[in-house]
């Protein structure tokens, strides 16, 4: 699964921390998400979706392997 | 993230400063050739078959015996439950994840490293083997563990 996090990130001007204290995560499972090193949760897609506004679909898009 | 068996994050300095104590008088024991006489108390022993300490057979017997050794493993097992098992600052579902993986690579890493030690180590030094495989499941865990932690916060974009 990949993901558009990054970019929210820098149209929100906000850094992983930011990110990561506003939905209540720690630091690295941001870091974890982004690099793809982690899927998260639909609980923890839907929070992030819902902090930028946007669907899920809009931010984590499947890849062909998935 | 709710987790029923860890505990609250204030027990982790103690469970490190325990791990760390444990493990250096640990190593004064192995290293000190496991004879003190400091420390020597009366203890309950449920079951000795007389072997190489001179001991009599039988159950439920009062020895003497220098506990420094049982202190040492009992504070090391303490102190590394506490350091594994108490809850990080933040506690999410990626910490978990790596908190669960850490734990099936160490059970997998100890008992290949066991493994190749059975083939290859014999006699007396195999007694150090099984004295370390006691602690090497939890000490594998908490490395492993902070190692991934550390990895994963360690390069920001």
């Amino acid at each position: 699964m990949k993901n558009r996090i990054k970019v929210e990130r820098a149209e929100h001007d906000m850094t992983q921390a930011d990110l990561a204290n506003e939905i209540g995560v720690s630091r690295q499972s941001i870091n974890a998400i982004e690099k793809g090193k982690f899927v998260p949760s639909a609980v923890l897609a839907l929070k992030i979706a819902r902090l930028f506004k946007k669907p899920v679909e809009d931010i984590f898009s499947l890849e062909d392997q998935d | 993230m709710k987790t029923s068996y860890l505990l609250p994050h204030k027990y982790k300095t103690l469970g490190w400063a325990l791990f760390v104590l444990g493990l250096i008088i640990g190593g004064v024991v192995v290293f000190g050739g496991y004879d003190f006489d400091i420390l020597k108390v009366n203890v309950i022993s449920i079951y000795d078959e007389g072997g190489f300490l001179g001991g009599d057979r039988g159950f439920f017997n009062i020895i003497k015996n220098s506990i420094l050794d049982e202190l040492a493993a009992l504070t090391i097992i303490l102190g590394g439950l506490l350091v594994g098992f108490t809850k990080e600052k933040v506690e999410d579902e990626f910490i978990y994840k790596l908190r669960n993986d850490s734990l099936v690579w160490a059970i997998i890493f100890n008992y290949v490293v066991l493994a190749i030690a059975i083939i290859f180590v014999y006699d007396y030094s195999f007694f150090h083997i099984l004295v370390f495989n006691m602690f090497t499941p939890l000490l594998f865990f908490v490395f492993r563990f902070n190692f991934l932690k550390f990895k994963s916060s360690s390069d920001e974009e």
